[in-house]
């Protein structure tokens, strides 16, 4: 039998606040956290709006001599397991494991050193400690103390959800008791440059769902959850935030990067994880969207939604704008959103919304409002058409 | 112009790893969908053959818009931008 899954703390940080309360108070003014870039000395992009943080992450995470992602990362689940347990239980921590999505990790080190190279003929190799994307998970588990699984998950704009979608798996099957779940990306020439290349910059800043939408908003950040079971969470008194109710993954097998334009996939993920869930579309009280405000991402999901949930469809916004598209930890940050949202007992808006595409007809949220709700479902879209569904159900806490 | 159009009928050949030979590529095709067949993968491509091999950078979608309308429309793109 499969055991419960429940979330007893959350970590965040990104351009939208470097804590959970912050960043609930930029979703409820509305205010969006995207400024002009001004990371990587890169002349194309300076100035467009991003999702980058301020903050100065080295002082924040103690961590003076590592990387962006990695003190990120950790700066995240400190805050996660913090909640979790207010008195530290080295016990229960030890036997934790971690699970992160890394899309690039270290990689503008890696960058660095090359560019150093070529036109210095400088050779730092200390640089490309922080190459391999697995290194923010170590930087966690060593930070923190965690001797269990360290795993890293790498499917693009999924991987986040996909992370948490295979530590719940541990815990329901009985194979771990608490994960660490989440994800980290932080900004590289190689994210700037392809999107860029792409032509998938939005010059003015992401307007998911809009007709006059031209593309994302790049950003970086850090989400982690604590998963646990619900046994272990209520036997040792743990804030239970929410239950994690269902969660799917499907893959278009359609093409490199676009997504199948009639959302099969994504419809597939979403009746997956509602079959597992036990819950009928109409329990569904809020989708958070994944909305990355690309052309193609914007239809395909619209379609999905509208494939499972047609006339009784509950309300949708895409956070994006409030935080950019902060690949890798997008869905993390997305899960926690949808925590924050139960605990809060309200939605989020879609910012950076004017007119509606009529071609993505869905129940798009356009302000902050209270609401009751109780199941939230979270929908995150990789490249290849990797599509994740995460359902959470109001805890206890 | 003609020598131009050439030119790019043979990169977009060579870069993009088409299946057919440069004469057989329609100057006025549009270059997506049912035209040429390019997807938004291509388009990478595009921009990166446009800065590497004309010295031309394209940043965003409207600038991307004017130019990939066609194989002549690449042509003129870059004739203007040269001439600017």
């Amino acid at each position: 039998m499969k055991r419960e899954v429940v979330v007893t703390g959350v970590g965040i940080v990104s351009a939208a606040g470097i804590s959970p309360e912050e960043t609930w108070n930029s979703l409820k003014e509305g205010k969006s956290g995207l400024t002009p870039f001004s990371l990587l000395s890169s002349p194309k992009y300076t100035g467009v709006p991003a999702g980058q943080v301020s903050a100065d992450l080295a002082a924040l995470s103690g961590l003076e001599q590592s990387c962006r992602p990695d003190q990120l990362a950790v700066i995240a689940a400190r805050q996660a397991l913090k909640e979790s347990f207010p008195n530290a239980d080295s016990r229960v921590m030890e036997k934790a494991g971690v699970i992160l999505g890394a899309c690039v990790g270290g990689m503008s080190q890696s960058e660095f050193f090359l560019q150093q190279l070529l036109l210095e003929g400088v050779t730092d190799t200390d640089l490309l400690r922080f190459h391999e994307c697995a290194c923010a998970a170590e930087a966690v588990a060593e930070d923190l103390g965690l001797f269990g699984p360290c795993e890293t998950i790498s499917t693009a704009c999924s991987s986040g959800s996909n992370a948490i979608f295979l530590a719940a798996d541990m815990i329901a099957s009985g194979e771990s008791d608490m994960m660490l779940a989440g994800g980290i990306d932080s900004f590289s020439r190689l994210t700037l440059n392809g999107f860029g290349s792409l032509l998938l910059i939005d010059p003015q800043g992401c307007r998911p769902f809009d007709e006059q939408r031209k593309g994302i908003s790049l950003g970086e950040g850090a989400a982690v959850l604590v998963l646990e079971s619900a046994e272990t969470a209520r036997r040792r008194n743990a804030p239970i935030l929410a239950t994690l109710s269902g969660w799917a993954n499907t893959c278009d097998a359609h093409h490199a990067t676009a997504p199948a334009p009639d959302g099969d996939g994504i419809a597939r993920a979403i009746h997956s994880a509602l079959g597992q869930s036990g819950l009928s579309p109409k329990d569904i009280h809020y989708i958070n969207a994944h909305g990355t405000a690309t052309i193609e991402n914007d239809r395909a999901e619209s379609s999905a939604i509208n494939l499972v949930f047609g006339d009784g469809m509950p309300p949708v916004s895409s956070t994006k704008r409030v935080f950019g598209h902060t690949f890798a930890a997008a869905g993390a940050i997305e899960a926690v959103v949808c925590v924050l949202a139960l605990k809060n007992r309200a939605i989020p808006a879609n910012a950076g919304l004017d007119q509606l595409d009529p071609s993505c007809p869905v129940r798009i949220q356009r302000n902050f409002e209270n609401s009751d709700i109780s199941n939230v479902m979270s929908l995150s879209l990789g490249f290849g058409g990797n599509n994740n569904c995460l359902i959470m159900t109001r805890g206890e806490a | 112009m003609e020598d131009l159009i050439k030119e790019i009928k043979q990169r977009l050949v060579d870069n993009l790893q088409l299946d057919r030979s440069p004469q057989e590529i329609d100057t006025d095709a549009p270059l997506f969908d049912e035209g040429l067949g390019l997807d938004s993968l291509d388009v990478l491509e595009l921009v990166v053959m446009l800065d590497r091999d004309y010295g031309i950078e394209i940043v965003n979608m409207d600038e991307g818009k004017k130019a990939f309308v066609s194989v002549r429309g690449i042509a003129e793109y870059i004739t203007a931008k040269k001439a600017s």
